[in-house]
Parts: C-alpha cells; structure tokens; sequence
C-alpha cells in the first residue's frame, strides 16, 4: 500500500501549499483561542475550551494528512464512487436519525465527539464527479452526461437542504467554477451574471427605471451587434415621446395611466415598426434581442413574486439588508454590522493579539466559527486580514495550478473542484463578514472551529498535493 | 480553447479577491467610523456622585448633612423567583407597583440594571439585606437630610434636574440633582462638588469587564464643599415657632455684618419632606397648598410696610432741612387736609420723637408734603424723585443683593408712575398715603430688617447675607464686605432711635409689649392696611440701643395692630438671641394661641 518511491516528503511535493496550509492552521487556531479567550482559561490547551479542542482536530487532520501522503493516490479514483455512496447513505441516515442543533438536522454525535457529514461529503462529491467527468465517453457538451453531472451534484445538495442547512447546500453550486474550465457553455456564466445583475437591479431601482434600464441596454446590445446609431436614437426618442404623449393623453380619455404602463405599451408596439425596418435591413438577430428583453421583464416580475411569496422573512431581511435598502441594527442586522464594527475597528495593524473589545466582550456573535473573520480582522488589522485573504487567494491559485499541471482529467478536475470549494467558501464567508454578501452560514477554512470541516478541507487539500506529487513525482524520474 | 478558460478563472479569483481587499481598506482604513461605534460599545462612562456639601449653622450645628441612601437596582433576566410582598413591605410600596417598576425595566432591558426605586433610606436597605432577592441589589448615593427639620424655604431643596435645566446648564446630565431654591440653589457649584467619571469595560451584555486602561482616564468625585451659614439655628427654631399656623416672616440681622440670624417665612415645610422617595408627592402637595409654603416670603413677598416706614420719612425730612428735630405738627384724630388721614388718640402737637414714639400719622404727613413740595426743586414730579432717591438708598424698592438668588426688589414708585397713572395730573396730596408706608410701596421683610439694622447702625448697613463661610476659601464675595450709606446723614438718626427707645419704653408708646428690662429695645410697630382683609400686623426693632447685635423685623398677614402679634414675636426673639433665655412663658403662650383667620387664602 506504501508508495515505493524512498525521497516521499522531498519529491513532488507542493511545499507551497503545503506551507500556506500549516500558517493558516496555525493562524486559524490563534484566533479561536482569541475569540473564545477569557482570563480564567488562558491556558491554550486547555481541553474544556474550544481551542484545546481545535488542537486534537489539528492533531487529527495533520494524522489524516500525513496518511494522505503516504497513501497511494490510485486509490482515489478507485475509491471514488463506494465513498460517495456511502456519503450519501450517511446524508440520509443523518437526515432521519442526527441531532439538530441550529435548527438543522445535519450532526452525528458520537460520544463527546460531534461530527457534521455534510462537510465530507463535498469531498466525496468531488472525487465522484471527478471520476465520472474523466471518464473517456464523457463529454461536457452532451446533455444526457451534463444530466448526471447534476445529478451528483444535486443529490447531497437536496439531502442538505432537506437537513434544513441552505447554507452548506449552496456550496455546490461552486461546482460551476470547475464546471466552466472544463469547457461548460460560457453563455450560461454570461446569463447567470446577467441575471444577478437584473436581481439586484430590481430591488434596486423603481419599476419604471429599471425599465428603462432594460430597454437601453437591450437597444444598446444590438446596436453593437448590428450598428445602426441613429436608427437607435430615432428608436428611443420615438419611445419616450410615444410614452409621455400616450401618459398625458388617454387620461384625458378617461382611463388611468402609469408612466410605466405607458411606456410598457409604447415598447410592445414599436416591435412591429423595428421588424419592419429589421427585415428592410436584412437584420436577422433581432429576435434574439427582443427575446432578452422580453426575458428579463419576465424574469424581474418573477423575482418580484419569489421574493414576496416564496421567501423566508429571514431571507428577506438578509437580502434588503445586504443591498442597502433596510437595517435594524438591533434585530437581523446586528450580526452584520457588529462583525463590520469589529473588522473596521481593527484600522492598519489591528489591536493586537487579545486586545480585540469586540471579540473579547461577545459583540460578534458566532465569532469562534462562522465570523472568526472578525478577529483577524480587528486584532491583526488591515495588514493581517490581507495577510490571511492573499494566502487564501494564493493557496487557490496554487491548486488551479496543481490541475493544470495535470497529465490526466481525473486529477484536473479533482484540484479544479477543491479550488472551487475553497473559493466559495472564502469569498462567501469573508464576504458576509464585510458586508458584501448575504449571511450564509459556512466556515471559513482552517479558521473557523470544528472538526469536520477542518478535517474535511485537509482530506480535500492533500488528496489534491498528493495527486500533483504523483504525477510531477514520476516525472522528475522521468526526467533524471 | 484551454488556456484562455484557466486564464480567465484565474483573473476571476484574483478579482474576487481583490474585491475583499479593497473593501477591507475601505473599512478598516478610511472610514473611522466603525472605530467609534467599538468604542461605543465596550465603554461605559459611570458617574461618580460625589456626597454634597453639609451646612451649618453659626455656631456649627448642622442643617443640612448629606447621608447615605440607595437606589434599588434590579438586571431583569437575573431576577429569580422572590418574595415580592416582602420587598413591596419593606420598600413601603405597593405590590402592583413593584411588578409594574419591573415591567418597565424589563421593557427597557432585560440584562441592563435599572433604577426601581430611588433613595431608599439606609434602614430599608439593611431590612432588604436580610432577605434574598436574586437579580435585586443597591446603588450608593447621598440624599439630603435636616437635622432640625427647620428652615425649608431658607435652606432650599434638591431636585433632579429636568431637560430644560440640562439645556440652560451644561454641567448637569439625567439624573443628576441640583439645588433647586434657598441656599442650595445660590450656592449650588460650591455645594456640589465635582462629579467623577469611571471608564469601564463592558461586554456585550453590558456587564462590566474591568477598568478601561487601568483607570488611567477615571476620575475621583470631588466632595462638596460645606458651608457655614450665618443662621441661629435655635433662633431661627424659634421664629418658626412662633409663626406656626400664621402667614408671615420673621428676618434678624446681626446690624455690624448683615449676617441673617434668622430668616423664617410661614407656613414653612419639613425640609425633609422633599427628600427620598415621596418627594414627588409632598413637593406636589405643597404646591397645591393655597398658603403655598415654598413661597419664601422673606425675600419674595412685597409688603406694604406700614408705620415703620415713618422712620424713613422722619429721616428724609431732618436730611432736606425741612424738619427739625424740634418741629412739631398738631394732630387731633388725623390729618385733615385733602381726602385726609385718620389717627389714633394721642396728644398734640408732637415732634419728631413723639411723633415715631406714638406713630402719628398726621406728622408724616406734614413731613412728606414739605420734602416733595420743596421749592427748590421746582415741581411736585422733581420733589417726589427726590424723595424716591432717598427711599432707595434705604434698600426699598430694589433687590438688596443679598445670596438670595430669589429675591424681589419690592416696589418703590416713580414720578413717571404717577404721571401715567394721573396722566399727570397729581400732588402731594394724591400720594399722601406713601407718609404712612401706605400706597404703593412694598417692601419685602428682608428690607424691613435691612431697616432696622441701617437705623440701628445709624445710617449704613451692610447687604444682608445667609453665608457665613465657605470651608475652601478665606472670604465670602467682596460685596458683603461693604458698607452701605443712606443718603441721610447719621447725625439726623438720634431723635428717631430716642423715638423706638420711647415707643418701647414710654407709657403711651405703642410698642411697650416689647420691653424687656435691661435689653433697650428699640423699636417701631406698623398696621398695615390691605385690600385682602385684615390689617397685617409688622414691628421692626433692634436691641440693645447702643452697640445694637440684632435687628428684627417680623410681619405677620392680618395679624392687626403692630403690637398685637408681630412686636411679642420680635421681642422674643430679641430676647433670646441676647439672653439665651425667655423670662416671659406667658407671652409664648399668648402668640402661639393666637388665631388668625385667612379668608383670602382659604380659596
């Protein structure tokens, strides 16, 4: 079982990521201590508090990591389907026997020890996915195999929600990070920001701005497909004057009228001038403009109706929040803005290691697992959250780099998918700490307390440096 | 097709990241205000109340000690199950109003203490103590306490201040107490002290963590200063006494210094009633009292001064040259000329002494008419400022500027009065009633015993004044220091003091009620006429004639003759501040079984 080659921890080896790996542990472990710190527990390994904990679960992810090592990594793409099917078995087993705790039923206990299977279960999805997209009949371009790419995708995130733990099922949609280097249709990530764009938009703006919106960057996108400039002001001039004439005018005939609706009208009529001067024009694509302007009306009145019939009031509030549109300080917005209080108040350098007011004195709620963010930020300041996100950033890098480095898809899209992973949670949870984005409950890798997800992002990690030194392993042989 | 894809992910994650950075610096670099809003978070600014300045008397008694008492202060969420009949007996409340203060705490915050019930005497405190109140326990602070139970409206009270006073007085923040009147108010920034801050680390639930940088920015309450005021306690116990049940005031001064030995407005209250919890209720049944006790009429109340303010007359006429003491004016039952002023029997002709002597109203008369018509000063309007002038430099008709942040100037008219009232058509004779204290003069107590105290010295006085010594310095303000002349030289003040002696000693004065052997009383007596009903009833006096060391004025409202009620009270009071003793039981008697109706106060 034993790899046979003799120079194992010199050759192949990423000691890079390696290296980012261990300052990150270790810095994510000086903050839980910091978080969680009172003068009557100062000892660090104190095993009552949460980071003598931490420190058996670095133990144990450095045990892990350390078997990863020197395990063989054939093993992997053998393993890949048994593992994620007994993940999933243990997602449903959780699902009809866990404990709750947060309201989510995701937590198997274990005597003192409580384990979240959710968190490995990214992995194991990671490696079936792998395996499967690798496979020499695959194709990305096929519908049928994109069917069962989501497929496995969707089965643990379903379970997940169903856990009632929107949070950790969210994360599968980072897949579509992995999903685009390996050839997915770029108009989808085109349409996908188009239509977060249009969503904030819509909260943003009035029905009728956003309108007019819609229409001048619709007329705006075909006239750079198709050129015409002063057809299109003729165009939009004529709109507005159709729009006021028709809001000032049929009022005097006794029917009300929006400026909305009388720009509304003005628009679906002028389809059939712009056809005719189209076909005069032998302009072909027009449809397909028309098409997206029809669509994101469409689309902006179906958020509407999400937003107010199928949301969750919490839901809500995070969203308004989030957008400038709504605070209460003192209710859901409270965790947002004291975790900002905390990071801002950090400035350059920070207060220094337990000097943090915000943290020591419990203003930061969840502080030791979904905002420990917030303590490297007020204690370490601007230098050491920069410190702490460049490593982040690097350390992501390095793994799209361990995947191209890649002979073999297996290995590619397995380091594509860790980086994928990685990148989502960071973003997402640094993010929410800084009020970029919505509250989504996921750690932050390495930093935030407890062992699953430590355990889970190491197994991820090495699994994917020990794939990498194999195959530069072999061809440094080669080479010498 | 590959390269691009790997490129543009990694462009992706770069710019994500950068996204943060740059927020990060936003943040935490440029915006100070997240800075602020930690610091307001984990810092608590507590006061620190320092204990108020005692008073005491002259001769070192205590009126006002400031003692211990403590605020019930309750944390909602830490409060268990309790025996809440006991606490409503102890705290002397109601349960209801136990369960109703807790509710509104609870409404404000579950884990922050708040205030349930103010000042709770130490007794309470230490019955509370015997029991156990989870969530409950008290907050040190000092409330006022009198010993004596004396000199209300003198000494004044402490309120908590409002928002308009924290607007027009910077100082004060919610919750603070101040002096609200009396000698608490006039010397409130020598009595309070300084107020201490203590910076402390709270956490998110408000519970203090420790002292914010080692207390290095805290600072120590600085204790009042106490002040040694010029009452007699036991002189001012007695006025006080004498005046129950009447409406009135008693004021003594010490003539050399302007000290006030005794300055008792009746009714009075039980200074100790506008301290502690039932404050709010005595302070509102006190305001609603129609005698309206918290009325200082010491210093507020304009009266009319009646006969005693023939003296001033008498003084003005020697100083103008238009009397001497030798002149005299007959009287038989009044002055007759014009609408004329009734007298009472007397022989006649009088002169000056005889006429102070036996308060004939006819010879004042004469002597005001003399001094306004005086020719050399060309019209009635010119002779009457004149005359106002010398009133004034008396101390009537504006504030002495004594430490009596209250206190009312009373009235002294003018000649342009007169000429709009008249629309200028007026006389000597439309104002003759301003010879016998009548009209529209008013003149507070405190100016009737400035009187007293300016004839005793013989032409000057001295501002009177409650305090005596301030415990931090070496002087009180410059201006009590010094001596204020009238406008009538002190050679002209023998005859009128021989007048007092008489009207004292002499069978036939009116004042012979006031003798005391062997004390030479000096006094004069007024009826006072008013439109509410009975005559007031006035006597100054001061004793002994030479070298004098009190001067006394005492008003009593529809008390009738001078000699009825208010001259018994002054000589008491002479008396005892003199001899230490009061050899007439009987006439203590007589003035506290005296019964006085108010009709005009009875609405």
């Amino acid at each position: 079982m034993l790899s046979n080659d003799n120079h194992i921890f010199s050759r192949g080896f990423d000691w890079v990521a390696i290296l980012i790996y261990a300052a990150l542990v270790l810095m994510g472990w000086l903050n839980i201590y910091a978080a969680v710190y009172d003068e009557a527990h100062a000892n660090i390994l104190d095993m009552g508090q949460r980071y003598g904990q931490q420190m058996i679960w670095i133990g144990v992810s450095a045990f892990i990591a350390l078997a990863i090592v020197l395990i063989d990594g054939k093993y992997w793409h053998m393993l890949a389907y048994p593992l994620y099917c007994a993940a999933i078995l243990l997602l449903v087993g959780v699902l009809l026997g866990g404990k709750v705790v947060n309201g989510a039923r995701a937590w198997i206990v274990i005597g003192p020890v409580a384990l979240q299977p959710a968190e490995f279960v990214k992995f194991t999805t990671a490696l079936a996915l792998a395996r499967y997209m690798s496979s020499y009949t695959f194709s990305i371009h096929r519908f049928a195999d994109l069917l069962r790419v989501f497929l496995i995708l969707g089965l643990p995130a379903a379970i997940i929600v169903a856990q009632n733990d929107t949070g950790s099922a969210l994360v599968y949609g980072a897949f579509f990070f992995m999903l685009y280097r390996e050839g997915f249709n770029g108009w989808v990530y085109v349409a996908l920001i188009l239509t977060v764009t249009l969503f904030i938009l819509s909260f943003l703006l009035t029905p009728l701005s956003l309108l007019i919106v819609m229409i001048v960057v619709c007329v705006l996108a075909e006239g750079l497909s198709n050129g015409h400039w002063r057809a299109k002001i003729v165009y939009l001039s004529g709109l507005a004057l159709g729009a006021i004439a028709l809001f000032f005018l049929l009022p005097l005939c006794g029917v009300p009228m929006t400026m909305y609706a009388a720009l509304l009208i003005v628009t679906g009529l002028s389809i059939i001038p712009a056809y005719i001067y189209a076909y005069r024009h032998k302009l072909r694509n027009l449809t397909l403009f028309a098409g997206l302007f029809v669509g994101s009306l469409l689309f902006t009145e179906t958020i509407d109706y999400v937003f107010d019939n199928v949301m969750q009031t919490h839901q809500q509030k995070r969203i308004l929040d989030l957008l400038g549109l709504e605070s209460d300080l003192k209710g859901w917005g409270y965790n947002v803005n004291q975790s900002k209080i905390a990071i801002g108040s950090g400035g350059l350098v920070g207060k220094g290691f337990l000097e943090g007011t915000q943290t020591k004195y419990n203003f930061v709620p969840e502080q030791s697992t979904d905002f420990i963010f917030c303590t490297v930020g007020e204690e370490w300041g601007f230098v050491g959250s920069t410190l702490v996100v460049s490593l982040f950033c690097l350390l992501i890098l390095r793994l799209m780099r361990m995947g191209e480095r890649q002979e073999e898809a297996f290995g590619r899209i397995y380091c594509y998918s860790v980086a994928s992973i990685f990148f989502f949670h960071v973003v997402v949870n640094v993010g929410m700490t800084i009020g970029l984005l919505p509250v989504i409950g996921i750690p932050l890798p390495f930093f935030s307390y407890g062992g699953s997800s430590l355990i889970t992002f190491t197994v991820l990690l090495f699994v994917a440096i020990k794939l990498d030194a194999m195959k530069r392993g072999t061809a440094l042989q080669q080479r010498l | 097709m590959k390269l691009p894809r790997a490129r543009i992910l990694q462009l992706a994650v770069i710019a994500a990241f950068a996204v943060i950075v740059l927020r990060l610096f936003y943040i935490q670099v440029i915006d100070p205000t997240y800075k602020i809003n930690a610091d307001n978070n984990v810092l608590r600014y507590t006061v620190q109340y320092p204990p108020r300045g005692e008073v005491y008397d002259r001769n070192g008694e205590f009126l006002v000690q400031s003692k211990e008492a403590y605020d019930l202060v309750a944390v909602p969420r830490e409060v268990g199950p309790f025996d809440t009949v006991r606490l409503a007996s102890i705290l002397g409340v109601t349960v209801p109003q136990v369960r109703k203060e807790l509710r509104k705490a609870a409404s404000f915050s579950r884990r922050r203490p708040s205030v349930l019930f103010k000042q709770i005497s130490k007794e309470d405190k230490l019955r509370f103590e015997e029991y156990s109140f989870p969530g409950f326990y008290t907050v040190y602070r000092t409330v006022r306490s009198y010993p004596r139970k004396i000199a209300g409206n003198l000494l004044g009270y402490v309120g908590e201040v409002d928002d308009k006073f924290i607007e027009r007085n910077p100082y004060y923040r919610s919750g603070d107490f101040a002096g609200m009147s009396g000698i608490e108010k006039a010397y409130e920034e020598v009595l309070r002290g300084k107020k201490g801050i203590k910076i402390q680390l709270v956490d998110v639930h408000g519970i203090p963590k420790g002292a914010y940088a080692d207390g290095m920015y805290d600072t120590m309450p600085e204790p009042g200063v106490a002040i040694t005021c010029t009452i007699d306690a036991r002189l001012q116990a007695l006025a006080e006494e004498l005046l129950a049940g009447k409406v009135g005031s008693v004021v003594a001064i010490e003539p050399a210094t302007g000290e006030i030995l005794v300055m008792a407005s009746s009714p009075s209250y039980d200074p100790d009633e506008m301290v502690g919890r039932n404050r709010g209720n005595n302070y509102m049944k006190l305001l609603r009292d129609p005698r309206r006790p918290l009325y200082n009429r010491a210093v507020m109340s304009p009266y009319p001064p009646g006969s005693t303010f023939k003296v001033i007359n008498g003084l003005i006429g020697l100083q103008e040259g238009v009397l001497t003491p030798g002149t005299t004016y007959p009287c038989h039952m009044g002055y007759t000329v014009g609408r004329g002023v009734k007298c009472h029997n007397h022989s006649s002709p009088l002169d000056l002494t005889g006429a102070v002597q036996n308060s004939c109203n006819a010879y004042f008369c004469y002597v005001l008419r003399n001094v306004v018509d005086n020719r050399k000063y060309g019209s009635i309007k010119n002779g009457f400022d004149v005359w106002a002038d010398y009133v004034r430099s008396f101390g009537y008709g504006r504030k002495l500027g004594s430490d009596f942040l209250d206190e009312r100037g009373g009235n002294v008219p003018s000649a342009e009065y007169y000429n709009k009232k008249y629309r200028g058509s007026w006389n000597s004779l439309t104002i003759i009633s301003l010879s016998i204290g009548q009209g529209e003069l008013g003149a507070t107590p405190l100016q009737m015993a400035n009187l007293a105290a300016t004839v005793a010295n013989r032409g000057h006085f001295r501002i009177p004044h409650v305090v005596k010594r301030i415990h931090d310095r070496d002087s009180i303000d410059a201006r009590f220091y010094e001596e204020h002349y009238t406008k009538v030289d002190p050679k002209h003040f023998d005859p009128v003091v021989e007048g007092m002696w008489r009207a004292v000693h002499q069978p036939g004065g009116t004042a012979g009620i006031a003798r005391v052997e062997g004390l030479d009383i000096c006094g004069k007596t007024g009826t006072a006429q008013n439109p509410h009903g009975a005559d007031h009833s006035t006597f100054m006096c001061f004793a002994p004639r030479n070298n004098p060391r009190i001067a006394v004025s005492v008003y009593v409202e529809n008390g009738r003759f001078g000699a009825t009620i208010a001259a018994p009270i002054a000589s008491l009071i002479t008396e005892q501040y003199l001899t230490d003793t009061i050899t007439r039981p009987q006439l203590v008697d007589y003035v506290k079984n005296m019964q006085i109706a108010y009709p005009a106060y009875a609405k």
